[in-house]
């Protein structure tokens, strides 16, 4: 019995000792790392969808928020982050391109945040409210859709400092705050 | 030998061989070109708070504390400082784009406001990295200029 013990034990260790070797990993890469995989991935082109399935992505998740729904809302995240991934750059036009490279890095961190943060609303409306005027600001570099789009802006959201959001409808239904005042808000400029 | 003396042995042998299965250490000697003192004005007491308070899991030097050498707890710690770092890096502030340092500075004072960071668990034990109202409304003070900075 203490036979086998010892050789379990003197297994275990040659395994973890062979193991550790391979397991150093540099420090100050790993931000970098992730920005090369990320590209790897668009340019792999998965699917050719332009700015189109960003934007549905998008609404869904508004439309989710709107609706105190943070599971719905982190679907959508997901979704949104899978929709920039698959963005085709050379579909989109220079301008789309040049506000794209701009904004994707920082608006899939914020997709990724919702998407991870089930459960806690108020989070992931925080990032819904740096994610919009980036989307916003996609929108307006030319969107080939040319779907009706409205930009609103809620002024009591954050204590008074307000936040904007994209809708497909003139009819408000507000995101940052949900059932408790759903109808706050007003057009600021029409789309598209 | 009975079970229970069997048992015994058998976790005391993996407490000790999981010993050696030491994470790497989040050290760096080489003072980073992207730090975010070259990028933004820091103010020596902010310096202070960030170095303090932060940069333990979101730098590329921790301070190790003794049960960093005991595992697991070592292992939870170096988890912890990988996502840290994930999440935001203060020496590599430089290398994120215009847009994501916005958004990074935002939500450090959206954290720190409502006292999510630091973590709870990382003051339980380090009660000096705890921040005080006046500290914390430094931070996010100049946290928001900062981003105005980049407006």
């Amino acid at each position: 019995m203490k036979l086998t013990i010892l050789s379990m034990a003197v297994s275990i260790l040659l395994f973890t000792a062979c193991n550790n070797g391979s397991k150093t990993t540099n420090n100050s890469v790993g931000g970098i790392d992730s920005a090369k995989t990320e590209v790897a991935h668009t340019e792999a082109g998965i699917s050719t969808a332009s700015t189109k399935e960003v934007i549905s992505a998008y609404l869904q998740l508004k439309n989710a928020l709107a609706k105190d729904n943070d599971k719905d809302a982190a679907e959508g995240g997901n979704n949104l982050v899978k929709a920039i991934g698959n963005v085709d750059q050379a579909s989109l036009t220079a301008q789309q391109s040049k506000v794209f490279k701009d904004i994707s890095d920082d608006a899939k961190e914020h997709a990724e945040h919702i998407g991870s943060n089930a459960g806690n609303i108020n989070h992931q409306r925080e990032h819904f409210e740096m994610l919009s005027p980036e989307i916003y600001e996609l929108v307006k570099a030319g969107d080939k859709t040319g779907q009706k789009l409205y930009y609103v802006n809620c002024p009591m959201y954050n204590g008074g400092k307000g936040g904007n959001w994209i809708s497909e409808t003139k009819d408000i239904q507000n995101p940052y705050l949900g059932k408790a005042m759903l109808n706050c808000g007003s057009v600021k400029e029409e789309l598209n | 030998m009975s079970w229970v003396t069997k048992g015994f042995m058998f976790l005391l042998l993996v407490l000790i061989t999981i010993q050696f299965i030491q994470p790497t250490r989040n050290k760096s000697r080489q003072a980073s070109r992207m730090d975010i003192t070259r990028v933004f004005p820091v103010p020596e007491k902010i310096n202070g708070i960030l170095k303090n308070s932060c940069y333990d899991c979101h730098s590329n030097n921790t301070r190790y504390p003794w049960y960093a050498m005991l595992q697991p707890g070592g292992w939870l710690l170096a988890s912890h400082i990988k996502k840290g770092k994930q999440e935001l890096n203060f020496n590599e502030f430089g290398s994120y784009s215009r847009r994501r340092q916005q958004s990074k500075l935002k939500s450090i004072g959206n954290s720190i406001k409502d006292e999510t960071m630091p973590l709870s668990s990382y003051t339980l034990i380090h009660r000096s990295a705890k921040l005080s109202q006046t500290e914390r409304d430094l931070v996010t003070n100049w946290v928001e200029q900062m981003r105005y900075s980049l407006l």
